[in-house]
């Protein structure tokens, strides 16, 4: 029982991560500094609470708030790159962030002994949710009251002009300027919405280890999070939590009996999926692979050819 | 109402646009004509911001726009429309429309229309609009998913739909047939009579020979005919630069007609 809980709460943090790499990709800038922002919120809440006797709910407001006030300062210059230098940019950042807490020490005397970040050993002892006696099932409704408020959050966003004028930036720079649209206020905000996100889930994950080190936050991490968004289709926000389960529910811990043969099988997974729904989860409607599709000419085929009707001209 | 000033844009050594004045008045539907590689496009593109010009000024409504971004030129009321659509084709027709509105304001109320109306607010320009379009029926059509000629439709309620006075129409006939063609006339004289002002980019000569007040004749990215369409017509230089070029046929066909 206690394994199913603790994979939830992993797959709740996921998930905040996951949509905050949302936010992002519908601007059209795909970022890999996600893991960068999460790694900031995760210290900066296990320092508040574990160093300064914060309580839980200010230490992670305090890192959500921080995370999307360096994700907006990390916005502003990844608005002069895009595309595959983002995805350079953004991970440079990311390294900077973990070099960062790898060198970084700053130990204070507590009730408990000395705690804090001890540089590469890592920052131990974040321990607010033992020393308040806090069941694993309080833990895991707790980060899923805050996935259910993102999700409110951004669904509501996603309705009002803000998606969709991140969501018009994202299809077309060129028309979205044309029509009065100004990118860096678009891509911006979806970076510090994102950023705040991210911080909130890195906050959650060191409650919920109470170890972490520089190792947590490697560039697997950002690509989970960039992961989970594709997988699902940026239709929907349900999409990436599918992702989620999909990825960290089945591959990652249904797959665990296979031992190193997991790893392959994971990409290989990835792959199937991309191609049989290259929307996404949640995206388009199902489509087979060209090949297959040249062999039994179904309805379903047809149906499902991708309608980019825009290059006419 | 705009006015360029001995604008020019260099791309290295090619002069796309080379020291071109060019006054728009107010109200008025001006073509701007030329064979391919004139410099047409370049010219809207300079207009609209997404070229700077190498020199010059292009100054709108009395206020030199030359450094101001596209966006906020969009802002000042100049809106476009491109020659290879450009919708934003994963957003319902509503929502195309919806994205372009201008809103304006200042303080918390200026913040709230512009990023956080809901779809039901200030939505009756946008009605308007989209019944001008005639996409009523789609309104919640991915706008990739329209036909052809729907999607020009859009293309240019959304560059109407901000208010903007003053429309750049890149090339809104191509690939459109004559009965689109038509259409396409009359939508844009009802524009003129919103009290819109037109510059309409154009190689199909009936259209701009019927539609347009006045005519700007490019080549080489110089302007060496403006005036009526029949004085344009008539004008040697412009029979020289067309000669050769595939439209001349049309040209004289459309001068024929006249």
């Amino acid at each position: 029982m206690d394994f199913y809980i603790g994979l939830l709460q992993v797959i709740g943090v996921h998930s905040l991560l996951g949509l905050s790499a949302w936010c992002v990709l519908h601007t059209g800038q795909v970022s890999l500094a996600q893991g960068g922002f999460f790694a900031i919120g995760a210290y900066v809440a296990g320092m508040l609470t574990a160093m300064f006797g914060w309580p839980l709910g200010g230490a992670l407001l305090v890192a959500a708030l921080l995370s999307g006030v360096v994700a907006v300062a990390v916005g502003f210059p990844a608005l002069r790159v895009k595309g595959l230098m983002l995805v350079v940019a953004t991970t440079a950042f990311a390294e900077i962030v973990r070099l960062v807490f790898f060198n970084f020490k700053w130990q204070v005397q507590t009730a408990q002994g000395l705690v804090g970040p001890d540089g590469g050993l890592g920052f131990g002892g974040i321990r607010y949710f033992q020393s308040n006696a806090w069941s694993g099932v309080q833990v895991m409704l707790l980060i899923w009251t805050l996935v259910a408020g993102v999700m409110l959050l951004l669904w509501s966003l996603d309705r009002t002009r803000i998606g969709t004028l991140w969501r018009a930036v994202g299809e077309d720079e060129v028309a979205a300027q044309s029509a009065g649209i100004s990118l860096t206020a678009a891509k911006v905000s979806a970076f510090g919405i994102g950023g705040a996100i991210a911080g909130l889930a890195g906050g959650l994950f060191s409650h919920n280890t109470t170890h972490i080190e520089h190792g947590n936050f490697t560039i697997l991490l950002a690509t989970f999070a960039i992961a989970y968004p594709i997988l699902g289709g940026l239709k929907s926000l349900a999409g990436t939590l599918l992702a989620v389960v999909f990825i960290q529910g089945v591959l990652v811990e249904g797959l665990r009996f296979l031992g190193d043969w997991r790893s392959l099988l994971f990409g290989a997974l990835i792959l199937l999926v991309m191609l049989v729904r290259p929307g996404g989860l949640l995206g388009a409607p199902l489509r087979w692979p060209a090949c297959l599709c040249r062999k039994n000419k179904t309805a379903s085929c047809h149906a499902a050819m991708p309608a980019k009707g825009v290059s006419h001209a | 109402m705009l006015e360029l000033r001995n604008v020019s844009r260099h791309f290295g050594g090619v002069k796309a646009v080379d020291g071109l004045d060019l006054n728009v008045r107010q109200g008025e539907i001006l073509g701007l004509i030329g064979p391919n590689g004139s410099g047409k496009s370049t010219t809207v593109n300079l207009i609209s911001g997404l070229y700077q010009p190498t020199a010059g000024q292009i100054v709108f409504q009395g206020e030199d726009i030359s450094a101001l971004p596209t966006h906020l030129r969009a802002q000042r009321g100049i809106a476009r429309t491109f020659q290879n659509i450009r919708l934003f084709s994963q957003l319902s027709v509503w929502q195309n429309l919806w994205a372009a509105r201008v809103e304006r304001g200042s303080g918390w109320a200026g913040f709230k229309a512009r990023w956080l109306a809901g779809a039901d607010q200030g939505r009756e320009q946008a009605e308007q609009i989209l019944e001008f379009s005639g996409l009523q029926g789609k309104r919640d059509v991915l706008a990739g998913n329209l036909a052809f000629g729907e999607q020009r439709r859009l293309e240019l309620a959304r560059a109407a739909v901000s208010g903007a006075p003053l429309l750049l129409l890149d090339e809104p006939a191509a690939g459109m047939n004559a009965e689109e063609i038509e259409d396409l006339d009359q939508r844009i004289r009802a524009l003129r009579d919103q009290g819109r002002t037109v510059v309409l980019i154009e190689h199909h000569m009936e259209l701009v020979m019927g539609v347009c007040d006045r005519v700007a004749v490019l080549n080489f990215g110089r302007k060496i005919a403006e005036g009526r369409p029949e004085e344009v017509q008539n004008d040697e230089q412009v029979r020289a630069a067309y000669l050769g070029s595939d439209d001349n046929d049309e040209l004289m066909n459309a001068a024929l007609a006249a």
